[in-house]
This record gives structure tokens, sequence and C-alpha cells, in this order.
């Protein structure tokens, strides 16, 4: 009788390995001490950040930021598709996934290389030296995002893959690819929107 | 080849951020193009970000199905986030 599984009430389950989420909470703690720089000396001269902020497009991060929600939305379906065993479907969405975030990083450099052109750099002025660098500190964590992603597809081929570990590893992924994109979701409301 | 029901819980998500996103283009276009610091404007963003966030955790990062202690902790980040990006918004503004 001990096995008996009540199945109205699916078993809870940590996603993926629980370092990644020690990781992921360390990681926002980080992120939130930028952020919280960045509002404090904004709130000390908000001429001069909302003179600068008039420069971005707020349109191009509208867009990107849809983009980037694509593509988590992608790597939340490969997760349930190799839960199902549906190997190939699960594939087929980390392929859309890095496709999603070639997009993301291709706008970015077209929107740096539209600034640059304006005369804005790293060493401008406050506002500026925060967007290149939460920006670039972004970009970082998609690029091993894409590494993270060449994972999932090894794991996915791999002919010997053991169901249960393949799974988690999976979810391990998926977590850290969440976070780069609700990371995103922070610093794009910080830097295009707030005022 | 196995195949999978299309979830439509994940599209209604997805759709959801989408819609919060483009509520910035709405904030930004009832701004009418004259760039002045707002606290409430600002206060507003940071509360939609931090929705889609806390969404993006239990939806996307599966955290609904996670023990209560997931579930716990970061509810309690979002609140930490929530309080340190105010609170040091609205510190700046007075020192």
């Amino acid at each position: 009788m001990t096995d008996l599984v009540d199945k109205s009430k699916p078993a809870r389950f940590v996603p993926g390995q629980p370092d990644m989420w020690a990781f992921v909470l360390f990681e926002t703690l980080v992120f939130t001490a930028y952020f919280g720089f960045y509002l404090f000396y904004r709130a000390r001269s908000p001429e001069l950040f909302l003179h600068s902020q008039a420069q971005l497009d707020l349109r191009i991060g509208v867009f990107n930021t849809l983009v980037l929600l694509l593509s988590s939305w992608s790597v939340a379906r490969c997760v349930q598709s190799s839960r199902a065993g549906a190997y190939r479907a699960a594939l087929r969405d980390v392929f859309i996934t890095a496709a999603f975030a070639a997009v993301f990083l291709l706008l970015k450099v077209f929107e740096w290389a539209r600034l640059v052109r304006m005369g804005n750099g790293l060493d401008s002025n406050d506002f500026f030296t925060y967007y290149f660098f939460l920006t670039g500190i972004h970009f970082v964590h998609l690029l091993i995002g894409f590494v993270v992603l060449g994972v999932v597809v090894y794991q996915l081929r791999s002919p010997a893959r053991r169901e249960q570990e393949l799974q988690e590893n999976i979810e391990t992924c998926a977590t850290y690819w969440h976070t780069v994109d609700f990371l995103w979701v922070l610093i794009f409301a910080l830097l295009y929107v707030v005022r | 080849m196995i195949d999978i029901k299309f979830n439509k819980r994940l599209l209604v998500v997805w759709l959801v951020l989408a819609s919060l996103t483009l509520a910035y283009l709405w904030i930004d276009h009832s701004l009418a193009g004259t760039p002045r610091a707002s606290a409430v404007i600002t206060s507003s963003v940071i509360v939609i970000a931090l929705v889609k966030v806390r969404i993006i955790f239990r939806e996307f990062m599966e955290v609904r199905q996670a023990p209560a202690l997931l579930c716990r902790l970061t509810d309690a980040w979002v609140v930490l986030m929530a309080v340190a990006l105010l609170g040091c918004y609205f510190i700046g503004r007075t020192a």
C-alpha cells in the first residue's frame, strides 16, 4: 500500500540541482546590489540620467524583452518535452531557444553600435557607465547560456543517457536560462523605463 | 516518436509577461515625451518588473511545483529586491 500515489497531488520536486538554485539566489543578490547603486545615483542626479536615457530606443528594449521571454518559454517547453520522453521535440525547442537568443544578441550589438556612433561610451557619464556595464555583464551571461544550451543538446543526443540524470541536468540548464531572462527583465525596466 | 500535448498554460504565461512588457510602452506614451523624474512611475515600473520576475519563478522555473521551502525562498527574494530597489531609490532622492 505504501506505493499508492495520490494522482490529484503531483509530487513536489526541486527543478534541477539545488546547487544551481544557490547560484541563482546569489547571482540575484549581486545584481540587486548593482541595481541599488544605480537607483541611488539616479535619484541623486535625475536630470543627467533622464537626458542620457532619452537616447535609448524603448522599442528596441521592448522587442528584445519579448524575444528573450520567447526563448524562456521555449526552454520551459523543452523541459516538459524531455520529461515526457519526447526528446526530438525537446531538441527542437533548444534550437528555437538558441535562435531567439541570437536575435537578442544581434540586436544588442546593433544598439551598442548605434549608441557609440552617437558619441556615448562607458566613460561618457554615470548613466552610460551603468548602461554598458549592466548590458555587458548580461551579454556575458547570455553567451554562457549558449554553452549551457550546448550541454542540453549533448545530453539529449547522448545515446547512453540515464533518464533521471538527463532530466535533472536539463532542468538545471533551464533554471540558468530563466535566470538570465529575469535579470534582463529587471535591467530593461531600470535602464529604459524608470523615470 | 513521442508527441506531447501543447501546453496552453505556458502560452498564457508568456502572453501575461508580454502584456506587462507592452504596458511599459503605454506608460512611456502617457508621459508624452516629457522627460521628468517621477517617483510614482519609477515605483510602478519596479513593481511590474518584480511581478514579472515572480511569474517567471513560479511558472517557467516550476517553483509552483517545488517544495514549500523553495517557494518561500524565491518569494522572500522578490520582496528583498523590492525593498532594496525602492529603498535605494527613495534614500537617493532624500540624500
